[in-house]
């Protein structure tokens, strides 16, 4: 037998740690790629809903009578019954769903339907969640406040004597806003009730392919084995996309009802109503070092604004090493959406409270903040990545390294800050199926779902490199929930599950090959050297080789193995650093970024262009988070006012810096996994700890706007 | 959604009346009125008369297709919902200008597909990111972009691959800056503008080499 499979020595790789194009970029480039919301079915209908735009309100009764007489309307269907009472702003906001032959008409039975209600206090902001006499909004069973406690620890006394003999104290109150996923698709399924193969079908924008069949047995009213789920491209999901909703349901039921294919995507309003979000947070926190900036105290006082969920937050000391920890931290429950695992969940929050801090200890002790990091983050890895980007960053000829700089004549500052990054992405029980055909076809075959991520390229790459091919060789198969299952796409575990199990595959269809050629080429089983299409004798002298087409044409039938995921192929536990240079206009408040550079280690790289991509996608999502996004309600009414990507921003093309996005080949490990969840966590931070090396600012209060800016710099206006 | 219910929704009413106060400027593009009088009658009545379906024929990748309008159906939704086979390339996700992911080519401008109304497009030629190439037959922005790694989930994709071959035949030795600029009307949320970025140049240097394929996007 030939050894476990493994990934090998990254000198001796052809196809994996390169940079490959995506399989999948010739379909996505020219629009044929097809995704949930592109499904056009014969005799389809598309749903639109009516919402509440307020947050809570009691509803009197729903006339639907005007609207079911429109042309084209066909299906209604009444969530709120007279006397039920919209308790939030998100799913709960539905009030009924049109089904019509056309979107237009679809909408026009939505503005058709005559609703009297009875508006109710909204209650969507924190201060209005915990003031006097606010009406409960926490909706778990037997809670009497809008404020709970979600942890407590250490002792506070204690810290306190701690803190009286630190060489610094810091103190600072964060402030971080609610953040969107803006998933460029909105949630939703198509939904075909008509059996075929003894299937009912669904497509469905989802990172859970696997896990979606048995979300639809009580809606469908039938055992989740007859129904399949088929997701061929998915337009964004970052931890939003793991559950059918409210809006799945809504759909089956509809195509069960009507008999007639339903396509139910939310619209943008909707999505930003009810698709969930990342939570906000209030955190006050204290931090101590001694005089040779070891950090040596912290306490955390914190709250977490998840709407009608618990919000997240790892909390203080995050990433940093500190010998003594108080920390309180409460849910303030409002009547708005739960926030939702969004990519890297409480993750950027719990950083940007303690990247903030650690500068300003580094700062206080006239330190060099590179070096005050690099005292505190326990990992080797860290320390050289810090060596990396400050490098890459130009760190060593800027000015103010130990002390902020001031503003110019012009009002402009230039300032440069840092920030860690770590993560355990998962690996667990993902499998795949590698079919090896007589005539040279390779499929290789998992339910799992590519977000973007490049998961379909690998799929594929994974068994060319094992079989000797190259990636066009190899067939992948992915998105639907009849091949072997995958884990859903959260945390970071995709690559650490799948790529084990396709490696598993390909390595079960190599050695089940090497046994049919024994007799032909003489070696045993592990015996053989597989490389551009040929396969040849180990050792030999070059006359033992067969083509690939040969090897296939020894098979009397296709090929199937089924691969596993595999432990020692897996391993998680990674590091990244980043660091910002911004410019701030100290007289407009504007801040620009200049620059942004980005490393990341993560075991083998299997597609380094990919790897870039996400590197990039996560610097950008940090970036756009701390300048730029933030869920805004009216506080009076409670309508969602950034319901559109005009008053939701996200950072755009002119919003990009020049940005460095470096894998840390010092990294040697023979392992793989994802990477992306620590992507998104340290640039934020970077950002608001560069604006105060450019001039003595520090931000607290996300995003940083011109206005935030301006109060910082000069008191509230 | 408007009514008791709440607020007027943007996406709906908001074409509405302007299809009330365009009224003539529809008409006159003789989609909705065959001659003077019923465009005067159409200009007259206003919205009620330009309620209903009307066939229409617009010039697509070259193509001659006819499809059903209503005259508030944008040019998306006749792309996508209203064609047989669709056009499912340009993709709605905002509704309202803000995005770009259904930017598409007319007479030779790029526009948001959202906000142009089908019915005023007739006599145009529209091309939309599949008339840029296919999958066998990538057009060098296509072919850059797969080169580049500038696309991730995709759905912003077609949107900038069109406004790429716009702004790179709008102005064709575009630095960083420029190009940032021309790109500006679209959004990406994975983070693909670096690489989309990339990619504009690689077209620009392989066009300035002489050596660029397929240069000129089908049904241009």
């Amino acid at each position: 037998m030939s050894p476990d499979p493994s990934w090998g020595k990254r000198a001796d790789l052809d196809v994996l740690n390169r940079d490959i194009r995506r399989v999948d970029g010739p379909e996505k480039v020219t629009g044929r790629a097809i995704y949930t919301h592109d499904v056009r079915l014969p005799n389809m209908l598309y749903a639109r809903t009516l919402r509440l735009q307020t947050a809570r309100a009691k509803i009197n009764a729903v006339d639907v009578e005007a609207a079911r007489q429109l042309p084209g309307v066909v299906h209604i269907h009444i969530e709120k019954e007279p006397g039920s009472e919209v308790r939030y702003s998100g799913d709960d906001s539905i009030i009924a769903v049109v089904a019509a032959e056309t979107m237009e008409a679809a909408l026009d039975g939505v503005r058709a339907i005559v609703v009297d209600l009875e508006k109710l206090p909204p209650v969507v902001t924190e201060k209005a969640a915990k003031a006097a006499n606010a009406p409960l909004v926490n909706y778990s069973r037997n809670a009497d406040s809008n404020v709970t406690t979600a942890s407590e620890s250490g002792d506070r006394a204690a810290i306190d004597e701690v803190i009286r003999g630190a060489a610094a104290l810091v103190e600072l109150d964060i402030e971080i806003p609610t953040q969107h996923h803006v998933c460029l698709e909105t949630h939703g399924h198509v939904v075909d009730p008509a059996e075929r193969e003894g299937f009912v079908h669904i497509y469905a924008s989802t990172q859970n392919v696997s896990g979606m069949p048995g979300q639809f047995r009580r809606p469908l009213e039938r055992d989740s084995d007859t129904i399949r789920v088929i997701t061929p491209h998915m337009g964004g999901g970052f931890g939003a996309k793991f559950g059918a909703g409210l809006e799945g349901a809504l759909a089956a039921r509809i195509a069960r009802e009507t008999g007639r294919p339903v396509h139910y995507m939310l619209s943008r309003a909707d999505e930003f109503t009810m698709a969930g979000n990342r939570s906000g947070s209030k955190q006050k926190i204290r931090l101590a070092a001694n005089a040779e900036g070891k950090l040596i105290a912290v306490d955390l006082d914190a709250e977490k604004h998840g709407g009608q969920g618990r919000g997240a937050l790892p909390g203080a000391p995050y990433r940093y090493e500190v010998e003594n920890v108080s920390s309180r931290v409460v849910s303030v429950k409002t009547a708005a959406d739960s926030n939702r695992a969004m990519r890297a969940p409480g993750h950027p929050q719990a950083s940007f409270g303690m990247e903030s801090a650690v500068d300003m200890i580094a700062y206080a002790l006239k330190m060099d903040p590179v070096e005050v990091r690099r005292l505190n983050l326990s990992s080797e890895v860290h320390s050289r990545q810090l060596d990396t980007v400050a490098k890459e960053i130009g760190w060593a000829d800027h000015p103010n390294r130990t002390a902020p700089g001031k503003a110019g004549d012009n009002g402009m500052a230039v300032g440069i800050g840092f920030g860690a990054a770590g993560w355990g992405p998962g690996g667990r029980a993902s499998q795949c199926d590698v079919t090896v055909n007589p005539d040279g076809t390779v499929v290789s075959a998992t339910a799992t779902q590519d977000l973007g991520t490049g998961a379909r390229t690998y799929v594929a790459a994974i068994v060319a490199e094992e079989l000797g091919l190259q990636v066009s060789d190899v067939l992948a198969k992915i998105g639907d929930s009849e091949l072997p299952p995958s884990v859903a796409s959260g945390g970071s575990v995709t690559t650490g599950s799948s790529a084990p199990a396709i490696k598993d595959a390909a390595h079960q269809a190599r050695e089940a090959l090497e046994a049919k050629l024994e007799p032909v080429l003489g070696a045993a089983v592990g015996g053989y050297l597989w490389k551009d299409g040929q396969v040849s004798v180990r050792d030999g002298d070059g006359g033992q080789s067969l083509s690939w087409k040969a090897v296939c044409a020894l098979l009397r039938e296709p090929l199937v193995v089924r691969g596993k995921f595999k432990q020692a192929l897996y391993r998680g536990d990674i590091h990244g650093i980043q660091a910002a240079k911004v410019e701030v206009d100290t007289l407009t408040g504007r801040v620009r970024v200049l620059k942004m550079v980005a490393v990341q280690d993560q075991g083998l790289p299997l597609n380094r262009m990919a790897l870039r991509s996400q590197i990039n996608g996560g610097m950008i999502q940090a970036l756009s988070y701390g300048l730029l996004e933030q869920r805004v309600f009216d506080e009076q009414d409670g309508y969602l006012l950034s319901d559109n990507l005009d008053l939701y921003k996200i950072a755009g093309p002119q919003e990009m810096p020049e940005m460095v996005a470096l894998i840390d080949d010092e990294d040697e490990r023979e392992s793989v996994c994802g990477m992306a969840e620590a992507t998104i966590i340290p640039g934020h931070g970077a950002i608001a700890n560069a604006i105060y090396n450019a001039c003595g600012v520090r931000l607290t209060k996300m995003p940083f706007t011109a206005d935030n800016v301006l109060e910082a710099l000069y008191g509230k206006v | 959604m408007g009514g008791p219910a709440g607020r007027p929704s943007d996406q709906g009413l908001s074409r509405r009346s302007f299809l009330k106060g365009a009224g003539g400027a529809a008409a006159a593009s003789g989609v909705l009125a065959a001659d003077a009088a019923s465009q005067e009658a159409a200009t007259a009545e206003g919205a009620a008369t330009l309620s209903g379906t009307t066939e229409v024929e617009l010039t697509v990748n070259g193509q001659a297709r006819k499809v059903s309008v209503e005259p508030r159906t944008t040019l998306l939704s006749a792309l996508r919902d209203r064609m047989d086979p669709a056009l499912t390339g340009a993709k709605l996700v905002c509704d309202m200008g803000s995005c770009g992911a259904c930017t598409v080519i007319i007479d030779g401008q790029p526009v948001y597909g959202c906000m142009t109304l089908a019915a005023r497009c007739q006599g145009k030629a529209i091309t939309t990111v599949e008339g840029f190439g296919s999958p066998d037959k990538m057009s060098d922005v296509q072919d850059a972009f797969c080169e580049k790694d500038g696309l991730m989930c995709g759905f912003c994709t077609p949107g900038f691959v069109v406004a790429t071959h716009a702004a790179l035949d709008r102005k064709p030795n575009a630095d960083i800056d420029e190009l940032k600029y021309e790109l500006s009307g679209n959004l990406c949320r994975c983070g693909t503008y670096p690489h989309i970025f990339e990619a504009a140049k690689a077209v620009q240097m392989s066009r300035a080499a002489g050596t660029g394929e397929a240069q000129e996007g089908a049904g241009r």
